[in-house]
């Protein structure tokens, strides 16, 4: 009895007095803002890069093939390099400047990193639909591109839908690690509380239960989104 | 329409054609027939550029589709295309397979397009489906669909590269079918098939292309009471 009235005590300290849930909120605030925007640049990096590589596999335009070359090792050293690397090395190269948003560091770094994923993930997703489908488009008129962005594309996403959305859970699981470069991000806020009460475990167990809250409602939206996708299937 | 001169094309050290010359008039409905492999296929995805040739020249409708200053895409708006394996969009309804093109290439409202559906739809005979998807139908209806979709573009000639090979043998007969009325309303065709008895019975024109050239072409009557090359005559008695 005695124990359990000591972790209440504990867990309250870390929550209610000096309005200490305020910080988790903050953190969480940017936390949020940064998967948000993070996932968005990846999306839009990752189909870009899986689109070059796959129209230059099939394609003698030079301009192209060098594009995919690049875009190749892009993925290489990426996927290649440790997040944290990566996150001290744009931090401290590109963003010198004192007062650099920690949104917009966030964002590029972590889209940087996602960004390197979701194009392997598009590019199996591509090469998943049948080209018929492409020759189906092309003899229709359109061009390569609106082939791919009305009839290739959509079922691809279709078929990745659950690589993708693994991806979207490692990512907003990821930013905790931006609380090393002095961003307020949920963790960061965690490990404030706890050195303000000498008592670092209650506040992480804290934070971690908001990213456990997360992970499980962009899983439920995801395989609703999934469920939507798939109404074309029913036999 | 079409013209082919010394057309050519290999795949790496294979030459799959050898030097095609072919005119084929507005109005025309011309079958290719042939064993597998004999370029027969090739030859029809060339018309339209699917399958990029290595050497000779395509007119279309006046236009060197072969010189890459010309747009292919606007020209293979006149092209329709229908495939062995249907190729219709599997994430869109019937109805919106038919759509899809003439909205998105701006030729058609969404209005005129579905109106344009429908009527195709009901000459397809399967105007019920129109809120369907793909995969709820049988073979024969799914490229009756095809079909649709290709007409949706007014077409000025319709390319069908094996449309009833991979068709249960019940369901030849709806395709074929349909395929005879596009004719009698005067769509140019280039038909590659195996159905003799559509090409004695639809054809101006009967080709028999093997090991890359046209070794024979005749109309039909002529080309299967009497062919004379001795290739022609072995194939027609294995497929009659």
């Amino acid at each position: 009895m005695e124990k359990l009235r000591e972790i209440y005590e504990s867990f309250y300290n870390a929550l209610i007095p000096e309005q200490r849930y305020l910080a988790y909120l903050d953190g969480l605030k940017m936390t949020l803002l940064i998967s948000f925007f993070a996932v968005i640049l990846g999306v839009i990096i990752g189909i870009v890069v899986a689109t070059v590589r796959v129209s230059a596999k099939s394609s003698k335009n030079v301009i192209l093939k060098i594009l995919a070359k690049i875009c190749s090792i892009y993925i290489t050293v990426f996927r290649g390099t440790p997040l944290m690397v990566q996150l001290m090395i744009i931090y401290y190269m590109i963003f010198t400047s004192r007062n650099t948003n920690p949104i917009v560091v966030g964002a590029v770094c972590f889209g940087l990193n996602s960004g390197a994923y979701v194009a392997e993930i598009v590019r199996a997703g591509i090469e998943s639909v049948d080209y018929g489908q492409m020759e189906a488009g092309r003899s229709l008129g359109f061009t390569g591109l609106q082939t791919m962005r009305y009839i290739i594309l959509p079922q691809a996403v279709k078929n990745i839908l659950p690589a993708l959305g693994n991806e979207f859970i490692v990512l907003v699981k990821e930013t905790s690690v931006i609380s090393v470069i002095a961003i307020n991000d949920l963790t960061k806020m965690a490990g404030f509380v706890g050195t303000r009460t000498f008592d670092p475990l209650p506040p992480y167990i804290i934070a971690a239960c908001v990213y456990l809250v997360i992970v499980l409602i962009l899983s439920k939206l995801l395989s609703i989104f999934e469920r939507r996708l798939a109404k074309s299937d029913h036999n | 329409m079409i013209i082919t001169k010394n057309l050519q094309m290999s795949f790496g050290d294979h030459q799959v054609l050898k030097g095609i010359d072919q005119h084929i008039e507005k109005g025309e409905k011309v079958v290719v027939i042939g064993p597998s492999g004999s370029g027969k296929s090739t030859f029809l995805r060339c018309l339209n550029l699917l399958e990029e040739p290595t050497g000779g020249e395509i007119w279309f409708e006046g236009t060197k589709i072969t010189d890459s200053k010309n747009d292919i895409n606007k020209i293979r708006q006149k092209m329709g295309m229908v495939f062995q394996q249907f190729n219709l969009f599997p994430h869109k309804t019937v109805k919106e397979n038919i759509t899809l093109a003439p909205i998105k290439l701006g030729l058609m409202s969404q209005t005129e397009a579905d109106k344009k559906a429908e009527e195709l739809l009901e000459r397809v005979g399967l105007p019920e489906k129109a809120d369907e998807y793909p995969n709820m139908l049988s073979g024969g209806q799914k490229q009756r669909i095809a079909i649709a979709r290709s007409l949706a573009m007014n077409p000025d000639v319709m390319l069908f590269d094996e449309p009833t090979s991979a068709l249960d043998p019940e369901m030849v007969g709806e395709v074929l079918e349909l395929m005879k009325e596009l004719a009698l309303d005067g769509m140019t065709m280039v038909v590659v098939t195996h159905e003799m008895g559509f090409a004695r019975e639809v054809a101006n024109r009967v080709l028999f292309i093997d090991e890359g050239v046209v070794k024979e072409e005749n109309e039909p009557g002529e080309f299967f009471a009497n062919p004379k090359d001795p290739r022609l005559v072995e194939f027609l008695s294995k497929v009659l």
